[in-house]
């Protein structure tokens, strides 16, 4: 018994962090008023930067830092279309993640079915992930600039007036965003499964998007959640023998719904940052 | 002068004309993308080795194409040219009738369907003959008794893999079981991934798959356990614990459809019962985690050591019995068959009775298990 808790705790924490990661990033993202849907596309491009580069390298960790620095330009072009030219935050998104997963399919032709030299261990990315998680949380809840990020996503017009250019504020936000999904993606490619496949994400990027709404927007809640989203889908194959496949294959996602229909039940503000999906537009009364 | 130029104008269209009749176009629709290293990219090796081998032919491809919007992407191919039609994925099955009968001087070929017309053939190369042989290997290897499937969808053709492959395992190791994890998709590594952690945790020690990348082999690898390669030459990812595995060879169909068409024995009007079931005898399927090695020689002492007792070849090792029978199921005379009776399924019922063999038509509607088999089996037949 000691076993089966042992090896799904182990196991919870491997699965969570992909979408821990990229999950802090959209909850910095979100908190400063961005709804990034792109999230896949962005992880996508961070796994093959990763792999390419750690590949041609010889390196892994010049493979994170390309990852971090891929995903982060790719954030750039939904900060300009979202941010400054203020076009919907949402089409936005899923236009990012279009470009995104075929972008990196494309340019990853040439490494499709090489295996990774040098792996890095999950270990590794599994601490980097929950010591992100409390510095994160730390710096949104108890220090300044994260009193002015926050403020960017429930009353710009506020940071405006403190003389905070908001814009900058949220281009920070989103391309940190990117690049935490980048890290996310270079867990994939270098450590959880050390190789390139195109559609390498198949959907964490999704399931991090909703990770950031389950957490309330919190980056320690995140950590329990990914631990919770990771135990479900480890369970889901453990439990395998004696539940139906199909029911366990649904429970994450049923568990989502149920739990998101709870919090909207209860009363008080829903944690959701009160501008969130909403451009800003200098100088303008809402 | 101008005379002259137009009859030099005359000769190059007639003689461009016939450069074109010389020439075949044939077309491929790819359900995955060409370098998801499984199901689309062996096709898509096919349709580069036919190009090789063909030199009037010419080729085209599109990838990643939804099986809802096949037809349109058909209608397109067609009119870019394409005489021949190839479309690689069962779902496809529809919109290919559909199509063919839009366009009924086009030849369709549907890879793994069951509807054909005048004008739709359709090809299939089964590994299950593989799966067979490799469960042999597998029995001989594990130690805890526990054989670990990670396999995409409970449908007839995996039911028919895992069945052979758990019939395998039991011939050398009779309370060695089969424990099965359904991942819904053929193309998960996430999945696979976690499936594949489960069933290391309950104490599986070696492992096949049915899914489109190699993560089964680099998570068991990780743990230093054995497993088998799937489609693709796998056995790069782990090449001290790839053991063997299934390999396809769709060029083999594709240069002799593709050749009797350009003969003229294949037209638009006769393909209404042209069906390839190939197998290890036609050379569509080999055994192997890489091209030209049944088996990984690091473990061939391993599979000498491990005797049985044969009801025809007598004391035999391991080894010796794949090969045996794998030269058996080359042979055009099939002197063997992994489903010959008598053979009962997991719960005990006759399935092929003795001296009778699964008939193709049985084979591809197969939905009972074979007896060590754990785990769950939806549809399973009572």
């Amino acid at each position: 018994m000691d076993d089966l808790v042992l090896a799904m705790l182990v196991r919870a924490l491997a699965f969570g962090t992909p979408i821990l990661l990229a999950g802090l990033g959209e909850i910095y993202a979100e908190r400063s008023g961005v709804v990034n849907l792109g999230v896949e596309g962005m992880m996508a491009v961070g796994a093959l930067a990763a792999f390419a580069v750690a590949q041609s390298s010889g390196s892994p960790y010049l493979g994170v830092l390309a990852a971090l620095l891929a995903a982060a330009l790719v954030s750039l072009p939904f900060a300009l279309a979202s941010i400054t030219l203020r076009a919907n935050q949402y089409v936005a998104g899923l236009a990012l993640t279009m470009l995104g997963l075929g972008v990196s399919g494309l340019l990853g032709k040439p490494y499709e079915g090489a295996p990774l030299a040098h792996p890095l261990p999950e270990a590794g990315f599994i601490v980097t992930a929950l010591l992100l998680a409390v510095l994160l949380w730390f710096f949104l809840q108890h220090t300044y600039g994260g009193l002015v990020l926050r403020s960017a996503g429930e009353n710009p017009e506020t940071v405006d007036a403190m003389g905070i250019d908001v814009y900058r504020v949220r281009y920070a936000a989103v391309i940190f965003g990117g690049a935490m999904s980048g890290l996310a993606g270079a867990f994939l490619s270098l450590a959880y499964r050390p190789s390139w496949a195109d559609g390498i994400t198949s959907g964490l990027g999704w399931i991090a998007v909703a990770l950031a709404i389950f957490a309330a927007w919190h980056p320690l809640k995140a950590v329990g959640a990914a631990l919770l989203f990771g135990a479900l889908y480890h369970l889901s194959y453990r439990l395998q023998a004696a539940v139906s496949p199909e029911f366990l294959k649904a429970m994450p996602y049923l568990f989502v719904v149920v739990v998101l229909s709870l919090s909207a039940l209860r009363k008080g503000p829903s944690g959701a940052p009160e501008s969130l999906g909403i451009p800003y537009v200098r100088g303008e009364r809402r | 002068m101008r005379k002259g130029l137009l009859a030099v104008l005359l000769v190059l269209l007639v003689a461009a004309g016939f450069a074109q009749g010389d020439k075949l176009k044939a077309c491929w629709i790819y359900v995955g993308p060409v370098g998801d290293y499984g199901w689309s990219h062996a096709h898509d090796q096919g349709r580069i080795a036919a190009e090789k081998a063909l030199p009037w032919l010419e080729t085209q491809y599109v990838e990643s194409v939804p099986e809802a919007q096949a037809e349109a992407y058909i209608d397109r191919l067609v009119k870019q040219g394409c005489e021949v039609v190839f479309a690689t994925s069962f779902g496809y099955m529809d919109s290919v009738l559909a199509a063919a009968r839009k366009h009924p001087d086009v030849i369709f070929a549907h890879a793994t369907g069951f509807k054909r017309a005048p004008n739709v053939a359709t090809y299939m190369a089964d590994f299950y003959q593989l799966y067979y042989l490799n469960g042999l290997m597998a029995g001989a290897l594990t130690k805890s008794g526990k054989v670990g499937y990670v396999a995409a969808f409970p449908i007839p053709e995996l039911k028919r893999h895992i069945s052979a492959f758990a019939l395998g395992v039991r011939a050398v190791n009779p309370d060695a079981e089969v424990l099965v994890r359904w991942i819904y998709e053929w193309y998960n590594p996430a999945a696979a991934k976690e499936a594949t952690e489960a069933l290391i945790a309950e104490g599986a020690d070696v492992f096949a798959f049915t899914e489109d990348t190699p993560t089964v082999i680099q998570v068991a690898a990780k743990k230093g356990l054995p497993s088998f390669s799937h489609y693709s030459p796998m056995k790069r990812f782990a090449p001290e614990l790839v053991v063997s595995g299934q390999l396809v060879h769709w060029e083999k169909v594709y240069i002799d459809f593709l050749a009797k068409v350009y003969a003229g024995v294949y037209t638009s009007k006769n393909l209404q019962d042209v069906d390839y079931w190939w197998l290890l005898s036609q050379g569509a399927v080999e055994l192997g985690g890489e091209y030209g090695e049944p088996v990984n020689p690091r473990f061939v002492s391993a599979l000498k050591a491990r005797k049985v007792n044969h009801p025809v070849f007598g004391k035999v090792s391991v080894y010796d019995l794949v090969v045996k029978e794998l030269a058996l199921m080359r042979d055009v005379e099939l002197a063997f068959d992994p489903f010959q009776g008598p053979i009962k399924d997991r719960r005990g019922k006759m399935r092929v009775p003795a001296g009778l063999r699964l008939t193709k038509h049985e084979l591809e509607t197969m939905e009972w298990a074979a007896p060590g088999i754990k785990g769950p089996w939806p549809n399973e037949p009572k």
